[in-house]
């Protein structure tokens, strides 16, 4: 891979670059810290172990928890990690850097707003609040602030996608013919996935949630908003995990002291995202009754055929680090494993994620299945599944890929590699309690997104252990989680204040044991595969979302400003039928071809 | 304090055509083999008892239905 000719770090090479990722990368920081202090509030106060909010605040800090922790921390995070890896990878600054302040300052007033209008929610002396969750769907309803400052905080996304591309157009002019490096690609991919996406969220928060909280609209149609949310809800969970997995491909590979294993796969994963992210909202909705089942069941289809890049990451990674224990001197079925630099944070972190977001793909698809998904609906299970995921496999890589960036990204050296390796090992083992308490709680009923999970005349029954055995595991693994954050955050702060240093490694990504090289040149044919991503969302959405007019009303079932008259909606539904099939004929045949190309 | 990144002492160099992943093959097939576990785990947690989902006791008997 092209690297920089002078072999320096990221700051030597791209001084003011580096100024917008580091400040990113600290707005990001910001928010772990204030999103851990709810974590833990709320994790003592549902175990009942130490209250000091009134329960009936418990919506507030749950909701600064979520959107703090899974929108501001890990987007932020995205942005900076994202800027990094475009201008490494193609070896150039971006166009204009008052742009990339543009998006960057755009993303940070938005999360002003919307923070303030969540943080109002603890005071009655300012008549403001937005205790909706990170879930905002309706009937819940928060202050337009908090609208207004989403809305402003997805715009700075849309450009910073915009920067990005206009960096790709730019070097593609200089070399017509190289592929995309594989770090841009992935940038670009999920980017397409996230314009996508973004449009279930705009629609709801532009046409309905926005103007229902200024008063211009009296109601809304609450599975309409539930629909429009999980449409974005479902992909921006893959555009929480693709920045780690990109960690995981192009940076841990080097770490183990190997290549990746192959180049082309990688590609296919991210494409295979770009596809299936967004057609699966639907399975959020499993027990929401004015959806059909058989819309449902192809949400569920469609979710199964998820996996597999993810199970495809699976191989990959884990190749490509026995590849660097092998030539690490490993041997053996198992015995290669010892050969891994497990005492560098930065491995240890992303490998332990990888490790923790094994276990989420068991229950994550214990929640896909329509059936199984009864049994842990609306319990603790799920937010014991989503802190393997976005909890760990995102969260820690994002910490430990830090370690490695921060000294970039600075000039100066890590301040204590130690203290790196207690706090990484530390949000592994506190997640470990945390989670297991949450699924096993789950699988006996107790529910998630309660202050006080204890009911009158009536006792969960635990199979194995106990209740109190779970809410200790709970409260003990968020503890360690907690002093886990103050440990990262001290070491970031600590480097921050380090001198700069002359002994750091030069800023480089893996090599690749299989290059571009191998695969077929229709994987960088980005309109190709935004086509039929585009296709595969109007299949799953446009049939649910008519029903769902159908019977509820835009606005509502009170009120119909615009009355939906059947005959037009089926007249629409059959052009549309007409339309996608044609474009599913002659699409199967690129696919086709392509994928005998891939797999040759 | 070192550098972020330990330098990999590299002993050998293996290439496309010499690396088996031998190891990877091994670590899926134990993933695979827990799933399996898992999954019939699950059937005695969901089905076997064939009771709802929400499994416990109403101790009080002043309930008022």
């Amino acid at each position: 891979m092209t690297m920089s000719e002078s072999g320096g770090t990221y700051i030597d090479n791209f001084p003011a670059e580096a100024r917008v990722v580091r400040s990113a990368l600290y707005s990001s920081f910001l928010a772990l810290a204030l999103g851990g202090l709810f974590g833990i509030i709320q994790t003592l106060h549902r175990t009942d172990i130490y209250r000091f909010i009134e329960s009936d605040m418990y919506y507030t800090v749950l909701t600064a928890h979520g959107v703090f922790l899974v929108v501001t921390f890990t987007i932020f995070f995205l942005v900076g990690v994202f800027t990094w890896a475009v201008t490494t990878s193609l070896d150039r600054g971006v166009e204009d850097i008052r742009f990339t302040w543009l998006w960057y300052g755009l993303m940070t007033i938005g999360t002003v707003m919307a923070a303030a209008a969540i943080l109002a929610g603890f005071t009655d002396s300012i008549d403001m609040s937005a205790d909706v969750l990170f879930t905002f769907y309706a009937p819940l309803q928060a202050h337009w602030l908090f609208y207004l400052g989403l809305v402003v905080f997805v715009v700075g996304t849309w450009l910073a996608g915009a920067d990005w591309f206009r960096s790709w157009w730019a070097w593609k002019q200089e070399n017509p013919d190289e592929r995309i490096p594989l770090p841009t690609f992935m940038v670009l991919t999920t980017m397409l996935m996230w314009y996508i996406a973004t449009i279930g969220i705009a629609v709801s928060i532009l046409v309905f949630l926005l103007p229902w909280s200024l008063g211009i609209i009296d109601s809304v149609n609450p599975t309409l908003t539930r629909t429009l949310f999980w449409f974005w809800g479902h992909p921006v969970v893959y555009f929480w995990l693709l920045p780690a997995y990109m960690m995981w491909y192009v940076m841990l590979p080097k770490i183990s002291g190997g290549k990746l294993f192959s180049d082309p796969l990688a590609r296919v994963v991210f494409i295979l995202f770009l596809l299936l992210s967004t057609p699966v909202g639907i399975h959020h909705q499993y027990l929401d009754p004015g959806i059909a089942e058989g819309f449902k069941f192809i949400a569920m289809t469609n979710t199964m055929f998820l996996l597999l890049p993810s199970l495809l990451t699976a191989f990959t990674v884990v190749a490509s680090m026995e590849h660097g224990a092998r030539q690490r001197g490993g041997t053996g079925y198992f015995g290669w494993l010892k050969a891994l630099p497990w005492r560098d944070p930065v491995f240890a972190g992303m490998a332990l994620a990888g490790l923790m977001f094994a276990a989420g793909g068991f229950s994550g698809m214990i929640n896909a299945g329509m059936n199984i998904n009864y049994l842990v609906h609306n319990t603790l299970w799920v937010p014991g599944h989503f802190h393997l995921t976005v909890g760990t496999a995102s969260a820690l890589t994002f910490m430990a890929a830090t370690y490695w960036l921060l000294p970039q990204l600075t000039g100066k050296a890590l301040w204590n590699r130690s203290v790196a390796l207690v706090q990484v090992v530390l949000w592994f083992l506190g997640m470990t309690f945390m989670s297991n308490s949450m699924h096993r709680a789950g699988l006996l009923g107790i529910p998630r997104r309660t202050a006080e999970p204890q009911y009158q005349g009536f006792e969960f029954e635990a199979g194995v252990g106990s209740v109190a055995e779970l809410d200790f595991q709970l409260a003990l693994g968020g503890a360690l989680l907690a002093i886990s954050i103050v440990l990262f955050l001290a070491n970031v702060v600590g480097t921050a204040f380090n001198g700069r240093s002359d002994d750091l490694p030069a800023n480089e990504f893996a090599e690749t044991l299989s290059g571009p090289e191998d695969s077929p040149q229709v994987l960088d044919n980005l309109k190709l595969w935004t086509a039929i991503a585009v296709v595969l969302v109007i299949l799953a959405y446009s049939f649910p979302l008519m029903s769902i007019v159908d019977r509820g009303g835009l606005y509502g079932p009170d009120i119909s400003p615009f009355p939906v008259s059947i005959e037009t909606l089926s007249l629409l539904a059959f052009t549309l039928e007409q339309y996608t099939t044609a474009a599913i004929a002659t699409t199967g045949e690129f696919v086709q071809t392509t994928l005998t190309g891939v797999i040759r | 304090m070192g550098q972020a990144i330990e330098k990999p002492e590299e002993k050998r160099e293996i290439g496309h055509d010499e690396y088996n992943p031998v190891g990877t093959l091994a670590l899926i097939l134990l993933y695979f083999v827990l799933l399996v576990f898992l999954w019939f785990f699950m059937y005695f947690v969901e089905f076997l008892g064939n009771d709802p989902t929400v499994v416990g006791t109403v101790v009080a008997s002043g309930v008022v239905g």
